[in-house]
């Protein structure tokens, strides 16, 4: 038997899988350029180890069971998520399913496919390796051009899912631009069976006075991994509003990069995440105000029962040029048992003086007066638990702008906080 | 229906209640009075079952069995209800939702039918109604951003819905104005039946304008020092609590 790799030696073979897996991926199709600029990042990059702060809680060893090594195939899923009553976009083990998507019929927007048709660039922003092998190796996706002055009353729904009875790895990448003056509702969602390990990016660029809001919803079942990339660009006047629930998994690893880039556009950013079993979920968040009288808000909720481990890094960077920025940060956790583990950490740089800027991080247990409260009125301890749980949550959803998501996602979490107990 | 004898209880280690002794019997409403500190509110929150609330002495029996060993849940579902004097702030659970958790727990207990939710609703809109607040508090997180007010309405809306057998109210009076003072009244007074005790605990003469009590004791110390009717509640109001210590005191 030989000995298990040590993380650097880990570290070493998945970056010879991920570019093994973008060699195969030549080809002179459209997205040609920009898989090979990715592939030249990629290789610039190193896999991340041991040694690296931004991965110091989340662990690579569960990509050793191969899954960079076998791209999943396209196949008719198992599973089905029951739509939400919009027009909704499907996506197999990163492969667009005709047959199960409804296009969305409506003047202003385009839908195009990234599957070679159709060029893509990569954004600027810093990312992982993990967004560059995507850009790499991409096969398919999509591209949501939403023209100026145009108002999308309808959301867009798209969803993905993932399904392997083996370890094996699919791509999925999303790339929104809103015209100016725009406004859209894109909803993202991801599901999925077995050990399959979907390397997502989503891309968002807001032009001047557009307004997006946006939903990402990650149901994925325990045993799939997911590394996923979000970069939102703004751009003057223009307002991003992103909603994140997530339950943990085997691996489950969310980076938000956004980049408030003229004056006068507003982000804000809101996510759930719930651990249980031994489950992972890690987001990295990390928000630049890079011009002057821009607004960010965060909040981001965490709950971890059982032996499950979440982090959260919340990043705030504040360019010397970016007068007048005014930036919040809020990351509440709840923990439900002793075993489970919260690490969560706000970071702060500040290059200029005219900022107002404020960030709280909490890591506690349910509250002894609340719970009084409900038992006092007859509810049983573990029923208060629940509800209060459930509650800790519900004031998101409860703030969310579309009810039918709120009311989809609220039975979804809450058995997801009952189980987490 | 409440029988307590020689009850000693303390709060974190500390003896706050010295023996205290005091029975209410079914369709009966008591007032107990007393300065701060006197050990009002923990003997309200020893009743209900209050962590870190401990029975160091003495006998609590409610309707025959001893309330001592049983969970706050089991009380309430054996008729015991606290509206409580700071009432709790509880965002993400709405208000309706509480209610019916609470209604399907308690009937569970009781092996009875849970009200369905038109039923549910009826009933809550109702009781919303009777306290004057707007149905809209069904939605809202139990207590989330009300006022003072609104929270002791909201406890009698509570009191209303759930028919216990044994209320007792911890200074539901304090911090209402007169117009609340009155729907809070009414709200309770619409709740005296034969089968159901009423204990108000209050620092004030005033709200007994309102809910004219069958006894009234005074807490102090610990201990009941005195019983009488409304006659000594007024007589307190007007001499003060020293002039009770100072009877104590001189007897």
């Amino acid at each position: 038997m030989t000995a298990p790799a040590t993380a650097n030696e880990l570290a070493t073979e998945l970056k010879a899988q991920a570019l093994a897996r973008a060699n195969a991926r030549s080809g002179n199709d459209a997205l040609g350029p920009m898989r090979q600029q990715a592939r030249a990042l990629l290789e610039d990059t190193p896999f991340p180890g041991p040694k690296h702060e931004r991965w110091k809680y989340t662990s690579l060893r569960a990509l050793e069971a191969g899954h960079l090594k076998a791209p999943a195939p396209t196949q008719q899923p198992v599973e089905v998520p029951p739509d939400l009553g919009f027009a909704r976009l499907v996506f197999v083990n990163g492969h667009f399913h005709e047959a199960l998507s409804t296009l969305p019929d409506t003047a202003g927007l385009q839908v195009l496919r990234l599957n070679g048709e159709h060029e893509a660039r990569l954004s600027d922003a810093p990312a992982s390796p993990f967004a560059w092998l995507n850009g790499a190796a991409l096969e398919d996706g999509l591209l949501l051009r939403v023209a100026a002055r145009t108002q999308l009353e309808s959301p867009i729904h798209v969803l993905h899912i993932g399904e392997s009875g083996e370890p094996a790895c699919c791509d999925m990448r999303i790339r929104l631009e809103a015209g100016e003056q725009s406004e859209i509702t894109l909803i993202e969602e991801y599901a999925g069976n077995g050990p399959i390990f979907t390397n997502a990016v989503t891309e968002i660029e807001s032009a001047p006075a557009s307004r997006v809001m946006h939903y990402r919803l990650q149901h994925e079942a325990p045993a799939c991994l997911h590394i996923g990339s979000l970069i939102l660009q703004l751009a003057k006047d223009s307002h991003i509003r992103s909603e994140q629930f997530m339950s943990g998994s085997t691996l489950r690893r969310n980076e938000v990069q956004a980049q408030l880039n003229e004056p006068g556009a507003e982000l804000e950013l809101n996510g759930a995440f719930i651990g249980r079993g031994s489950n992972h979920a890690d987001n990295q968040v990390c928000v630049e105000h890079r011009a002057p009288h821009c607004t960010s808000r965060q909040v981001y909720k965490g709950m971890a029962g059982d032996k499950a481990r979440l982090v959260f890094n919340g990043r705030i960077y504040i360019h010397p040029g970016a007068k007048d920025s005014s930036a919040d940060l809020s990351n509440n956790n709840l923990l439900l048992s002793n075993s489970a583990e919260i690490d969560t950490k706000p970071e702060l740089e500040i290059y200029n003086d005219d900022v107002i800027c404020s960030h709280g991080t909490t890591v506690g247990q349910m509250d002894a007066l609340q719970l009084f409260y409900l038992r006092s009125r007859g509810i049983s301890e573990p029923e208060a638990q629940r509800m209060l749980g459930i509650g800790f949550i519900n004031e998101l959803l409860l703030a969310l702008p579309h009810e039918s998501i709120a009311d989809w996602a609220r039975p979804w979490l809450a058995s997801e906080v009952t189980e987490a107990e | 229906m409440l029988d307590i004898q020689d009850l000693h209880a303390t709060v974190e280690g500390q003896e706050i209640l010295k023996g205290l002794s005091l029975q209410v019997n079914a369709g009966e409403v008591h007032a107990i009075m007393g300065p701060n500190g006197s050990g009002k509110s923990t003997l309200t929150n020893v009743l209900a079952g209050r962590d870190n609330y401990e029975v160091t002495d003495g006998t609590i029996s409610f309707e025959g069995r001893d309330l001592s060993g049983m969970e706050p849940e089991e009380r309430a579902r054996a008729g015991l209800f606290l509206a409580m004097q700071y009432p709790v702030e509880i965002p993400g659970v709405s208000n309706l939702e509480f209610l019916k958790a609470s209604l399907e727990s308690m009937a569970e207990a009781r092996g009875e039918e849970a009200p369905d939710s038109v039923t549910l609703l009826r009933r809550a809109r109702a009781a919303c109604e009777q306290v004057d607040l707007d149905q809209s508090f069904l939605k809202r997180g139990v207590n989330e951003g009300f006022s003072g007010g609104e929270k002791k309405r909201n406890e009698i809306l509570q009191l209303m819905m759930l028919e216990p057998k044994l209320a007792l109210l911890d200074e539901t009076d304090s911090g209402l104005d007169i117009d609340a003072l009155r729907t809070v009244a009414a709200g309770v007074n619409s709740m005296r039946d034969e089968n159901r005790a009423i204990v108000l605990v209050t620092h004030y003469q005033r709200l007994l304008d309102y809910i004219v009590p069958d006894q009234v004791h005074v807490l102090s110390g610990g201990r009941i020092i005195k019983s009488g009717d409304q006659e000594l509640a007024k007589e307190l109001e007007s001499k003060g609590y020293s002039w009770i210590n100072g009877e104590e005191q001189s007897a």
